[in-house]
């Protein structure tokens, strides 16, 4: 049960002391052989995928997992190189390429790029195809059907007062603000200060009935029943839902957000050949249906659909239907001036 | 071997100040490199600032340290003062008995209960506060223990609370308050307390009179040794004390690993070392013998 946690922890030590990833950097600088450097969310891949990808094509992967995309971008701030594959955010992507954080995929070297279907092609988040969609999810609301009398519909359930120290809220500035931006109506491109004054008001008025701001280890809570209803990720729960089948999704009735994981290339990473090839095994149709199923998180490709789990591609939590999908929305891609007023609001929800 | 003799005599002798200087070099060159630059960066860091997506414009202002002195920050700082003072205080109501214990009572055990004293330091502080989640959770050990044994019918809510966090504080500081009270007890001479009992005192008296007195440079060092480092904790809130206990090494952290605001942070860090150096100059100064 702890080992997220702990991982979690770890991770945030790791980007505390800019010294140690920089040494585990030049420890594996120091290696040879055919290897790629992966860099991805915890509990984000298929059992099977990377030691599949090693006996097709003799080529190791070295994983390392984050549980928080600030936190991850910390690290690398900080100075952690070499990594050659990792995953990124769509919101998070326009800051990884003015940083110069990663490269864009070189065109036409992907054979199976074709597989994605076409609203993940050209993208609004990332228009030339500089990063290569990989799984994708909403964001919503947990909730244990066995402790709740009534089924949660909407965003505003988070803040009735009657489960006050029973709510988690995702540790993530983009999806608290945007939920309250859509609570109170206000555009996610405003750059307002009376908007994000209203906006922060809204979430400090919830905090007394948050019990913890957590991206990850509330999934253990969860599980253990110490919180009953949690802002959350649609896979991430359903990951859940294996260790306690009380537990179930829904998509708030507002409406709500869709992202999409890409795949990028670091900047600097000696082993470029040897990334895209493990870009395009996990492009290939059964590779992307086996991952999809594992991690329980809609894939992007098309050609993988065929060959999911029914019981997943059926499932409307994890593949919404047409009308559905037609609501969800993509967050904005903010510019440094807004991003900038995100954070400085959440900082301050932190600080309240 | 002649020459490495003499060598090694010139070195220890203590007479020659470059021999002095050659000793102090290795830590002096630790420390410098370790300690003495970051903390000059983290200086010039404070006065930059902070630019599109995070990334630190070298130009110089003193906005960051106007910012820390904005209001909203006013309730953390008094909550971490809080917490760094009351487990201080708890630390030396634990801390004064079992150091007295341990100097003039424990006799052949004494050793093992000052190495017992150290085995909390064997597992990282993480490992041990995650224990304490397992224990303290709704689903915990000791919840399920209070209610099989029926001393509570539903469970206690003891996680994520202020008992929690002091409680995770007062675990890990306890051995920084014992360590320097038993020193500083330990060096009172025993004929001392023997002269007092002897000019009539009752045990009492020479408790509060000499042993006490005499022990108090140890209670400002452990007390010191408490606070001061609980000023900057940030873990303790991080694990057991969830949304509502953020104290002032949450809001650096924060600056650091989710709102992007190095230089803000570094300015924070700054002003947090500040106060504690006046703290130990404070110290100096009391300490009889200084």
């Amino acid at each position: 049960m702890a080992s997220d946690l702990t991982r979690r922890d770890f991770l945030k030590i790791a980007a505390l002391t800019p010294l140690m990833p920089a040494l585990l950097a030049a420890c594996r600088r120091a290696e040879k052989g055919r290897v790629v450097n992966f860099f991805n969310w915890s509990n984000y891949i298929g059992k099977d995928t990377l030691p599949n990808f090693t006996k097709a094509t003799g080529i190791d992967v070295r994983y390392d997992l984050f549980a928080d995309e600030e936190e991850m971008f910390a690290k690398l701030r900080a100075g952690a190189r070499g990594y050659d594959l990792i995953v990124v955010g769509d919101y998070l992507i326009p800051r990884f390429r003015s940083l110069n954080l990663i490269d864009p995929v070189p065109p036409g070297v992907l054979k199976n790029i074709d597989n994605l279907a076409p609203r993940f092609r050209h993208t609004s988040f990332d228009p030339d195809e500089t990063t290569v969609p990989y799984l994708w999810g909403t964001t919503g609301i947990a909730y244990n059907k066995k402790s709740l009398k009534t089924k949660p519909t909407s965003w505003w359930d988070l803040w009735d007062a009657k489960y006050k120290d029973r709510i988690s809220m995702l540790d993530n500035v983009r999806d608290c603000i945007a939920v309250a931006m859509q609570l109170l109506n206000i555009p996610q491109t405003t750059r307002d200060p009376e908007d994000f004054k209203k906006i922060l008001d809204l979430l400090v008025k919830q905090k007394p009935l948050v019990k913890m701001y957590s991206s990850s280890s509330y999934l253990n809570s969860l599980v253990a029943g110490e919180i009953d209803l949690a802002m959350t990720w649609s896979g991430d729960l359903f990951q859940a839902a294996k260790d306690n089948p009380d537990l179930d999704y829904c998509l708030p009735k507002e409406g709500t957000y869709m992202w999409v994981d890409c795949l990028a290339l670091m900047r600097g990473s000696r082993h470029r050949e040897d990334t895209l090839r493990l870009i395009d095994y996990l492009l290939e149709p059964q590779v992307a249906a086996d991952n999809a199923n594992y991690v329980r998180y809609a894939s992007p490709n098309q050609m993988a659909w065929p060959l999911a789990d029914p019981v997943l591609r059926k499932d409307p939590r994890v593949y919404p239907p047409q009308k559905m999908m037609s609501q969800l929305m993509l967050h904005h891609v903010l510019d440094p001036e807004q991003s900038e007023m995100w954070s400085e609001t959440w900082a301050d929800v932190k600080v309240a | 071997m002649k020459p490495l003799d003499r060598a090694l005599s010139w070195l220890l002798s203590g007479r020659r100040s470059a021999a002095s200087h050659l000793l102090l070099a290795p830590a002096s060159a630790w420390l410098m490199i370790f300690l003495v630059l970051p903390a000059a960066g983290l200086l010039a860091l404070s006065f930059a600032h902070n630019g599109n997506y995070g990334e630190v414009v070298w130009t110089f202002g003193l906005d960051n340290y106007r910012r820390a002195f904005e209001p909203k920050y006013i309730p953390v700082l008094l909550r971490t003062l809080g917490f760094a003072g009351g487990t201080t205080i708890l630390c030396l109501l634990l801390g004064y008995p079992l150091a007295y214990f341990l100097s003039f009572r424990a006799g052949k055990w004494r050793n093992a209960l000052i190495i017992g004293l150290m085995v909390p330091f064997w597992t990282s502080a993480l490992v041990a506060f995650y224990s304490w989640m397992v224990i303290l959770g709704k689903e915990g050990l000791l919840n399920s223990a209070l209610l099989k044994f029926g001393f509570v019918s539903a469970p206690l809510g003891i996680l994520y609370t202020p008992f929690s966090v002091l409680l995770g504080l007062v675990y890990f500081y306890l051995p920084f308050t014992v360590l320097p009270l038993y020193g500083s007890l330990e060096k009172i001479p025993r004929s001392y307390i023997e002269a007092a009992y002897d000019l009539g005192a009752n045990r009492w008296v020479a408790f509060l009179r000499i042993t006490l007195p005499l022990s108090l440079p140890g209670v400002i060092a452990g007390a010191l040794l408490t606070f001061i480092p609980c000023l900057g904790d940030f873990l303790t809130a991080e694990i057991l004390g969830g949304p509502r206990f953020y104290l002032l090494g949450n809001l650096i952290s924060n600056q650091f690993l989710m709102a992007q605001d190095w230089p803000f942070g570094a300015a924070l860090t700054t002003l947090l070392l500040i106060g504690m150096v006046g703290g130990l100059m404070i110290y100096r100064r009391w300490e009889p013998d200084a």
